[in-house]
């Protein structure tokens, strides 16, 4: 019992400090910082090269590591994310997405992929309580994290620039009105906050004992989590939060296994979400403009698209690419058209009824299992199986995501994406072993298993989606959905119940990314939980985003640009993903509502 | 009906008819079978399909090191009958999602006459139907889950041991110690971990080896202290981790850090793992061991660190990498260097000398090495030695 609090209170101590930086970031500029975790993981790498390659005293490195990180922080808030964010937060989240890709291949390139032993410039093990042996590092660490937080709050409460970056995370517009220079602000903010993350990076590889360019990426999600639970923008809430959820992490999985601890810490979240929408520490907000999401699409006008795009959109791939395609172009364009069906459902919940829900693998992952079981375990024909699955997709997300549709503001974004990785870990309990065999295809009894085939077949389900978006669009119920995304206040004052519809809409993208799932699932014919992950998740709120928000038919153009490019730059591997992330940056830079959607 | 709707009717009516009738005709062909392979003379060519960039990007280097290595000293010894062997590398990310569309793209390129790969079986195991249905074969040299051949064609090889096989081996190897009783800790993955932890169980059951508790753990965890709090708690004589190096390698210092003093029988021939300190000690059953006084393997040893002066290792992985390619050397030069003399090479080659094994031959009813022998290893100073 001891040892596990002991434990607990280990692990939240390297929460809370990762959390802190986050949580100044995200309340301060209303952006999901990605690239915050790339820090983690630079930190670290950095650590290791100057302290074990270059054989540096830890005290010389540390300040060049934190300069190093700050620097990095201030070129990649001028360059990418300020001038997207004055456009719309959603257009800059997606933009430290790409840095985070750009950053972690660029470390990787530089340090290699291997994990390294990272040098102990602390003791980790002379100090002992009972049987559990932890070290002076872990003191330290708890005293930076003490320092850092009575610092900063000093510093907000009664510095010029700290009241200044209270005052823009308060109200950003109002700032700007009273004169405070709003542009600087965030860049001291960001710096401090990058700086923030090197250091926890380092701190966490010291606990952990290796550093590879990745090992940001697991602690900073639950640090993210942490600073959620404490409430973003609290800085006391963050490490509250931190250090509540590594006990109550250490605990779950005493209890129950490493295996559940993705479910412990985002249960743990949704629970504390419910009763507390704002976090523990932080304020609830009342009147959300919801800034991830809806009020976006006053932004910008949809590109209106003249009939004949239509037709020669569907000569192109209905039959130039099947005729002339190769086999390689026809296996690509499967990829293409199932990831457009799911991000094309996916803009029913994003686009109309405006939450930028983060979890859709959960669903995919369901509409994947559930038609491998019935096809292989209950002889279910594949055609039988594809409706089933996307409804049993829609069914199990409509029921496991209806507490959280209360919460508001960013919270919800992080609570789908929670609901997401937590179906996945469910399943992975579930049907541990992955499945192998799923039969394939069958018309009349010939197997169809050619690219050709599987392509017709993903392009005619996707023609069906497109033809169901266009309908629920133009009818009633589609009008009422984007009523609830374009302004959540109106649309409750006229009586409309905005909890339900959202879940409504949440429930027909879960359909349609059911349905993805099942095609998957039927082409690669062995799935297992490793291909359902939060990266997937993102890719498809970054194919939809790519596309506008809004749009359905965006989608399929998002989708062909992501995937079609991720293909395309293969003749680059070693820069394949920093280009790609390069790409789409300026995309997002340039055409910041979408592809097909103008600036207003 | 306007004229419009009239036009639109018929270009929609006409390309729908068009495309059922293409579509009739080439839904069933197979994929026009690729007899494959380069004319008489210039460059035979491999394709790799592996991780280059991602989270497993390290596994890449290391096999393309070797490959390397190995393609240089078979192309300065005359390459196959006179002809020079290259490779084409492809990165999947190890992900499923681009290994089939990396199969695909080289089931495609005529010059390809065999692919190495995937590092991982999740994403080697989707992309066998597609070069089963291209008559390449797949040469999955580092897929230990035995899935992979077993559910695969005739065109799905490997020489890595089975899961199954090293962790019977290792029940049985912790039995003959005198440990009566053991914690276990397993990779809770469903491609390796779990039917790795299955067949230990299988084996421990019938031997008698006492299991007092087993914990699945998540790779990509950084702290397993709650979980190994719990796993030593029934004072087991011993400890096993069926996992891979990266985590064994935080694993074993957090064991030793709660206060836990029984041997270690895990880990792996990895960089990280073998420069951790707590590990010193630990014991596991070895294919390849850099201290083999072999000459075969001290030659590979040699050449491997005089053309990388920065590898301060040479582990299993680079071993594998490097006998899979004079495997397929091998059997290009028994039965030709197009696809199908590939698989019937596979299928006769025999005593190919390997430095992992000593020398391969193929059990052709498993299409895995007939065989295997694992050699016990305790790694002394950050290196591994054989032991008794």
């Amino acid at each position: 019992m001891v040892d596990t609090l002991i434990a607990g209170l280990l692990r939240g101590n390297v929460y809370a400090l990762g959390a802190v930086g986050i949580s100044l970031v995200f309340g301060v500029m209303n952006v999901v910082n990605f690239a915050q975790f790339s820090f983690f993981g630079l930190g670290a790498m950095l650590a290791w090269f100057l302290v074990a390659q270059e054989g540096l005293p830890f005290w010389l490195a540390l300040p060049i590591v934190l300069a190093v990180c700050a620097g990095l922080g201030l070129v990649v808030n001028v360059a990418v994310v300020r001038p997207l964010a004055k456009f719309l937060p959603l257009a800059a989240m997606l933009s430290t997405y790409a840095v985070s890709q750009i950053l972690d291949n660029a470390s990787q390139l530089t340090f290699t992929a291997q994990f390294r032993v990272f040098p102990q410039v602390l003791p980790t093990a002379n100090l002992h309580v009972g049987h559990m042996r932890f070290g002076t590092s872990d003191v330290v660490m708890l005293g930076v994290t003490a320092a850092v937080m009575v610092a900063m709050s000093l510093f907000l409460k009664h510095g010029k620039t700290g009241q200044a970056i209270r005052a823009t995370a308060q109200d950003q517009e109002a700032a700007l009105q009273m004169g405070i220079p709003v542009g600087r602000v965030q860049h001291v903010s960001f710096v401090i906050a990058s700086a923030l993350g090197g250091l926890a990076g380092v701190f966490i590889a010291l606990y952990v004992g290796v550093a590879n360019p990745s090992s940001g990426l697991n602690t900073g999600m639950t640090a993210f989590v942490a600073a959620t639970l404490g409430g973003l923008g609290s800085l006391v809430g963050a490490v509250v939060g931190g250090f509540v959820l590594g006990l109550l992490e250490a605990f779950g999985i005493h209890l129950f296994g490493d295996t559940a601890r993705q479910i412990v810490i985002f249960v743990v979240l949704i629970v504390v979400l419910i009763a507390r929408p704002g976090g523990l520490l932080g304020k609830v907000p009342l009147i959300s403009t919801e800034p991830l999401t809806g009020t976006f699409l006053g932004k910008g006008r949809p590109l209106r698209v003249p009939r004949w795009v239509w037709v020669a959109a569907f000569v192109v791939a209905g039959v130039l690419v099947p005729v002339l395609g190769s086999a390689y172009v026809l296996t690509t364009g499967t990829q293409v058209l199932v990831y457009a069906i799911i991000a094309a459902g996916f803009t029913v919940t994003a686009g109309q009824a405006g939450v930028l829900a983060l979890g859709q693998a959960g669903p995919i992952a369901i509409g994947a299992y559930v038609s491998a079981l019935l096809t292989l375990h209950l002889h279910f024909s594949f055609w039988a199986a594809l409706p089933v699955s996307g409804l049993v997709a829609a069914i199990v997300a409509a029921v496991l995501a209806s507490p959280i549709w209360g919460v508001k503001g960013h919270y919800i974004s992080i609570a789908t994406l929670g609901v997401g990785i937590t179906v996945v870990a469910v399943i992975q309990l579930a049907v541990p072993q992955g499945i192998y065999g799923i039969p394939v295809p069958q018309w009349f009894g010939t197997p169809l298993t050619t690219p050709l085939a599987y392509y017709l077949i993903d392009l005619g389900v996707l023609a069906v989606t497109l033809l169901v978006m266009w309908r629920i669009r133009s009818s009633h119920l589609g009008r009422v959905i984007s009523s609830v995304g374009s302004d959540e206040v109106a649309a409750l004052a006229s009586g409309v119940r905005a909890r339900d519809y959202k879940a409504l809409a949440f429930a027909v993208s879960a359909f349609f990314a059911g349905v993805g799932g099942s095609l998957l699932a039927h082409q690669y014919t062995y799935i297992d939980t490793t291909m359902f992950t939060m990266l997937m998740s993102l890719l498809v709120v970054t194919i939809v985003i790519m596309g506008g928000v809004g749009l359905p038919y965006g989608a399929v153009v998002g989708s062909i640009v992501l995937i079609g490019a991720m293909e395309l730059l293969r003749f680059t591997p070693e820069l394949r993903i920093i280009v790609y992330g390069l790409v789409l940056i300026l995309v997002v830079r340039f055409r910041p509502g979408g592809i097909l959607v103008r600036a207003a | 009906m306007t004229s419009t709707t009239r036009r639109t009717l018929l270009a929609v009516t006409a390309t729908l008819s068009a495309t059922a009738v293409l579509g009739a005709c080439s839904l069933n062909d197979a994929d026009a079978s690729p007899t494959g392979g380069s004319s008489k003379s210039g460059t035979v060519y491999f394709g790799v399909s592996a991780a280059i960039t991602g989270q497993y990007a390290q596994y890449g280097e290391q096999f393309k090191e070797a490959f390397d290595l190995a393609a240089e000293q078979v192309n300065a010894a005359g390459g196959i009958d006179g002809r020079q062997v290259a490779l084409k590398y492809e990165d999947s990310q190890s992900d499923p999602k681009q290994s089939v569309a990396v199969a695909q793209k080289f089931v495609g390129d005529k010059s390809v006459v065999l692919v190495f790969g995937d590092y991982s079986s999740a994403a080697s195991i989707p992309a066998s139907p597609i070069y089963t249905a291209g008559k390449l074969l797949q040469y999955g040299f580092n897929n230990s889950n035995p899935a992979f051949t077993e559910k695969g064609s005739e065109y799905q090889w490997s020489t890595s041991i089975t899961t199954s096989a090293s962790y019977e081996w290792t029940a049985d190897y912790v039995k003959k110690q005198g440990v009566d009783s053991v914690g276990v800790t397993y990779l809770n993955t469903a491609d390796w971990g779990i039917p790795a932890y299955a067949a230990f169980k299988a084996e421990a059951a019938k031997i008698g080896l006492e299991i007092t508790h087993a914990e699945g753990v998540l790779d990509t965890s950084d702290d397993y202290r709650p979980s190994l709090t719990k796993a030593v708690a029934g004072k087991p004589d011993a400890f096993v981790h069926i996992g891979y190096g990266p985590d064994a390698a935080k694993l074993v210092t957090q064991l030793r850090s709660i206060g836990y003093e029984g041997t270690f029988y895990g880990g792996q021939d990895e960089e990280s793992f073998d420069g951790t300190p707590a590990a010193e000690g630990s014991i596991i059953g070895s294919e390849f061991l850099e201290t083999n006084p072999d000459p075969k393997v001290q030659a590979f040893v040699k050449a491997f660190k005089e053309k990388y002066p920065n590898e301060k290792n040479v582990t299993g992985f680079e071993a594998g990498a490097y006998d899979a390619f004079n495997v397929a050397v091998a059997a290009a030069k028994l039965g030709g260097t197009t696809r199908e003399g590939l698989l019937k090479g596979f299928q006769q080659v025999k005593d190919v000398p390997s430095v992992v094994y000593g020398s391969i031959t193929f059990d052709q009813a498993t299409r895995r090495v007939a065989s295997p022998q694992l050699t016990p290893a305790i790694l002394q100073g950050g290196a591994w030695v054989a032991r008794d």
